[in-house]
């Protein structure tokens, strides 16, 4: 075994490499430097900080913060500086320790995938759940709000006391069948599409285009109801913080926060973010049809509704079925209409002696045709 | 911190380092000054030409992917709290595998630094940051108060910036060494803010074409303030210099599509090694629009192909990229260097101190 390796000597107080020689002594490492000077190191002052990777030269230094430095250029010597001095295992890091290393890299990335994915697929869904729960109402009434404004701007709200009237009424209706402790207000705005959203705290808006499609009150009120869920149920804030949260186990995963999301990692955020959607989408559904059961209120209504806007839109492939963020049409009808056979008893009607058609004009007092 | 008057010029002499920190190691054989030079000293100019010195890395994607797969699971094991390990363990090894003329740099930071200073930048900044924010946003507070609050928020930000900025660079630099000699940064956060605040007025007042005036005094701010030992990084750029390929990428910005940015990025980097001088010696850059351009473009079509695991791999290639096209060009005299680490000092003086120290984020 070598006992005598060509090595440079770093002073730690200048910047000049100094060429020297190193001998694995019994009790340390001694080192000569090419004019002359020899210091001696103890094994035990001797730590390692460069040599771990293949290839890597072996930098070992001795002292405080500022330490002096012996840096060997062949591997070698690692090896037989561990056949010297094995009392020092840990400080001296065994090459042959390799392979097994390598193993644990392997085991680490199946337990990354593993737990990641737990995390990802339960985790955050059942925290979110637990934490959206607890938040004040409001806060997500201020939060709403504040998404309102967006959405619904003033200059876009169509006014009209008497006809928001019925509306309201409806709303009272179904409100009746789940106290809450939230307080529902339907904004109607002059949008032509057919589309109805909610956000947290209980504001439901309403487009122009899916309110003048509608043919009785009953109809709305399959809208209104599963809009009312999605409130009930928290959706909205519920999402806000699986988005954050799944942002944080990608920063996790990714041991960098900042890298990645420059590359647009959020990508994939996104998508998660509509698997989360689609799950919420039909729990309103289910429970959606639950509140017009309970609130008596004829769900063959909401049904209809439904397969009126079938017939207009095309039946998606199942590739954009997977982006997009409502399930299939045709699968809500089905699980409508197994919900709707439930019925406890004959439905009452909804707003007796009122004319629909002239309810869904309520747009026309602030935008006239 | 210190104490001391300072004169007008740029180049001051840097202050003494604190002899608190300044530990001395067990007497070395130091060389003789006007001893003739080692063998370990600067080799004569050769007959050809001046000297290239250039960095090399010796790392590997591979390597690195396998830092990062064990940093992910004990991450997610503790719940976050591994991070600034994490970042630790990457950044000593990324340093590890960087070499300047034979020599290869070290990081000696720690997890427990970076926690620390996550944590001092959380107390001093976002908690005064949120609770101001509460005041701006709940309903029942006068109107008065919620505009001062409004005020506060982007004052606060706007410092936090440059606090940031220097508080990062100082704590990097102070614990990089490359033949046991300690990098330091001596700036003071105070004259980044000038240069911001100034830099914002004159934006807004040029509508925009301040811009790399007050990219190349920042960087001015950045270099002339690093030191490797006792020996300070010299900077001779001027924002007028650079002012004309800016001029030329606004122009084209329309007709390239936003390409010929990539061009002056470039420029920028060229134009940045350029002036930047260390020891009797002058950086050079040769990096080209077009290299450029195509790194992002085979890092953009790895990540999405790998989606997302390639990036170990294009982190590497950043840096081989970024240090393929760089040189030092000239004589360099190491001989008069000494040790002169400005480590942070442990109890930190007031505020300043307590920020000056130096925290990373990110």
């Amino acid at each position: 075994m070598r006992h005598e390796w060509p090595a440079t000597y770093l002073d730690g107080q200048t910047a000049v490499r100094h060429p020297a020689t190193v001998r694995l002594m019994g009790q340390g490492l001694e080192v000569v430097t090419a004019q002359g000077w020899t210091r001696l190191w103890p094994y035990a002052e001797i730590r390692q900080t460069q040599g771990f990777y293949a290839g890597e030269e072996v930098r070992l230094e001795r002292g405080g913060v500022l330490p002096e430095i012996v840096v060997v250029s062949a591997p070698e010597f690692l090896a037989s500086l561990h056949a010297v001095a094995p009392a020092l295992g840990g400080a001296l890091r065994d090459p042959a320790g390799r392979p097994s290393r390598i193993r644990l890299v392997v085991l680490a990335a199946v337990g990354v995938v593993a737990l990641g994915g737990a995390l990802y697929l339960w985790g955050i869904p059942a925290v979110a759940a637990v934490l959206a729960s607890r938040v004040p109402v409001g806060w997500e009434e201020r939060l709403g709000r504040t998404t309102v404004e967006h959405l619904a701007p003033a200059e876009l709200r169509c006014v009209d006391p008497r006809r928001q009237q019925a509306i309201d009424a409806i709303v009272a209706r179904l409100a009746a069948a789940e106290p809450g402790p939230y307080e529902f207000r339907v904004i109607v705005v002059n949008r032509r599409e057919v589309n109805a959203l909610s956000a947290p705290g209980g504001y439901i808006v309403v487009f122009r285009g899916l309110l003048e499609r509608t043919r009785s009150p009953e109809e709305l009120a399959g809208v209104l109801s599963h809009e009312m869920q999605h409130v009930l149920k928290r959706h909205a804030t519920r999402a806000l913080i699986q988005h954050v949260s799944t942002g944080l186990l990608l920063a996790a995963v990714t041991g960098d926060a900042m890298g990645p999301l420059a590359y647009g990692a959020q990508s994939a955020q996104v998508l998660g973010q509509l698997q989360y959607s689609r799950r919420a989408e039909a729990e309103a559904d289910a429970l959606g049809m639950k509140m017009l059961l309970a609130a008596k209120v004829d769900p063959a209504g909401a049904i209809r509704f439904f397969e009126a806007l079938t017939e207009g839109e095309k039946q998606p492939r199942s590739v954009l079925r997977y982006l997009s963020t409502h399930p299939g049409t045709s699968d809500r009808i089905e699980r409508l209409r197994e919900e709707a056979a439930r019925a406890p008893g004959p439905p009452a009607p909804l707003l007796p002696g009122v004319d629909w058609d002239d309810i869904k004009r309520l747009c026309e007092a602030s935008f006239p045709r | 911190m210190e104490g001391a008057k300072r004169p007008a010029s740029v180049f001051r002499k840097p202050p003494p380092p604190p002899t608190a920190t300044f530990i001395a190691p067990p007497a070395p054989p130091p060389p003789a000054p006007g001893a003739p030079p080692a063998a370990g000293g600067p080799p004569p100019v050769p007959p050809g030409g001046p000297i290239l010195h250039r960095p090399t890395f010796h790392g590997a994607g591979s390597t690195l992917f396998g830092i990062y797969v064990v940093n992910a699971l004990l991450i997610l094991a503790t719940i976050g709290g591994y991070y600034f390990w994490a970042k630790t363990r990457v950044r000593r090894y990324l340093f590890s595998e960087t070499a300047f003329a034979g020599d290869r740099f070290a990081y000696h930071g720690t997890g427990r630094e970076l926690a620390l200073g996550f944590l001092r930048a959380f107390l001093v900044f976002l908690c005064p940051l949120i609770g101001l924010g509460v005041v701006r946003d709940w309903p029942g507070i006068d109107a008065n108060v919620k505009k001062v609050a409004a005020y506060l928020v982007s004052f606060l930000l706007l410092v936090f910036i440059p606090v940031a900025m220097v508080g990062a660079r100082r704590y990097r630099l102070s614990r990089t060494s490359w033949r046991g000699i300690r990098f330091s940064f001596r700036g003071r956060v105070r004259d980044l803010v000038v240069i911001f605040f100034k830099s914002s007025i004159l934006a807004g007042l040029t509508f925009g074409l301040y811009y790399p005036f007050y990219l190349t005094q920042r960087q001015g701010f950045m270099i002339s303030n690093s030191y490797f030992g006792s020996e300070r990084f010299g900077w001779d750029g001027r924002g007028r210099d650079l002012f004309r390929s800016f001029l030329l990428a606004v122009v084209l910005t329309l007709p390239t599509l936003g390409l010929c940015w990539v061009w002056f990025l470039a420029h920028k980097r060229r134009f940045f090694w350029q002036h930047t001088s260390f020891a009797g010696a002058r950086f050079r850059s040769t990096v080209t629009g077009g290299a450029l351009l195509g790194l992002y473009a085979v890092n953009v079509l790895l990540l999405v192909a790998t989606l997302g695991i390639a990036w170990p791999w294009v982190r590497v290639r950043n840096i081989r990229f970024g240090l393929r096209y760089l040189a030092l060009e000239g004589p360099l005299d190491l001989e008069r260097i000494r040790q002169q680490a400005q480590l942070a000092s442990a109890t930190g003086e007031g505020l300043a101190g307590f920020l000056d120290t130096g925290f990373d984020l990110g």
